[in-house]
């Protein structure tokens, strides 16, 4: 019986980890979508989330001192409230982009041997910092307010902007060898 | 074709700047006018005069350029700007401001003023800053008369 239980136990185990590895590889890495998905967190990133004016309209401080001289207490809350949720929107928006772009790159790493290793050791690092930075951020904003590091978010964003950049390139080089791969299978149709 | 096409839209959208959008000075005004124009079931914009001058086609994207334009404008927009941009359309509402402020409140009309394709935290962002403008707004309207003692 004792038996009988182990076997069935290790069964259960070794099905629980098939299942995982099963789901793990449904969507295979360096895929077309997974490079579409790519694309798309670097678009979000660069012309929604990382833009200038609009980190600076978020974290404005001028409309702080604006509620705090002009309104009443009763505001000031309901300010805080608003654009602390707006700040840690804004952190957990970036943070999963970036942690996407990660997975991606972590992925073509290991599917393309032309990539230049030292950049995507460049970006791997990069990628790390920034997680743990957005994370970093939200406790502190959570904590103590949109308004508490000012300089941390500018260098949030501009490390992010870099990364953004780096990965770029590295997208423009895999579109390269995706569209020759395109080229050469249209090519060896036409010959059949 | 595709470049004609777009020469044209920056034509009409030129000209609706200069005939239409011209009249009306403040932002928040402009988007409420452009959201307007545009048939909440299909998410076109129409306009009989830009469309008798180009195409319907070329007027429904000069339109939504036109749209997204005002819209980036009033998200730049600091706080202090916002609020009084609504104290100015209350006045060109010439409803009283307890009741606009009330309704606004209740029905937020400012979340089907936005451009389609608008990136939701830049969206959240403007709604977040009328809300906060209401309140600004709210707190400022002169106390109600107190009901006469029976």
């Amino acid at each position: 019986m004792i038996s009988l239980i182990f076997f069935l136990s290790v069964g259960m185990v070794l099905f629980s980890s098939l299942f995982v590895l099963a789901r793990r590889h449904a969507r295979p890495e360096g895929s077309s979508t997974a490079l579409v998905e790519a694309r798309q967190a670097l678009k979000t990133l660069q012309a929604g989330l990382l833009p200038q004016d609009l980190v600076n309209r978020v974290f404005a401080e001028q409309d702080w001192n604006y509620v705090r001289s002009e309104t009443p207490r009763s505001v000031h809350a309901l300010f805080i409230d608003e654009r602390k949720a707006i700040v840690l929107l804004w952190l957990a928006q970036v943070g999963k982009q970036i942690r996407s772009l990660q997975r991606f790159h972590r992925g073509a790493a290991r599917h393309y041997a032309q990539l230049n290793p030292r950049v995507e050791v460049e970006l791997a690092l990069s990628f790390a910092a920034l997680t743990s930075a957005c994370k970093a951020l939200q406790i502190l904003v959570y904590v103590a307010g949109p308004f508490v590091a000012p300089r941390m978010v500018a260098v949030v964003a501009n490390a992010a902007a870099r990364a953004c950049k780096i990965s770029e390139q590295s997208l423009g080089f895999l579109d390269a060898v995706r569209l020759s791969g395109l080229r050469g299978q249209s090519r060896d149709a036409a010959t059949l | 074709m595709r470049v004609t096409r777009r020469i044209d839209v920056a034509q009409a959208a030129s000209d609706l700047r200069s005939r239409t959008l011209a009249e009306i000075p403040r932002s928040l005004d402009r988007l409420i006018y452009l959201a307007s124009m545009r048939d909440y079931n299909t998410g076109l914009y129409y306009h009989d005069g830009l469309a008798s001058r180009f195409t319907q086609e070329v007027a429904c994207e000069a339109l939504a350029d036109c749209h997204r334009e005002a819209f980036g404008q009033l998200v730049a927009c600091s706080l202090r700007e916002l609020v009084n941009q609504m104290e100015g359309y209350i006045e060109s509402t010439h409803t009283s401001p307890r009741d606009f402020v009330a309704a606004w409140k209740k029905l937020e009309p400012y979340r089907v003023a936005v451009p389609v394709e608008t990136d939701p935290l830049t969206a959240q962002l403007l709604f977040s800053s009328f809300k906060i403008a209401l309140a600004i707004l709210e707190a400022r309207l002169p106390s109600p008369p107190l009901p006469p003692v029976a």
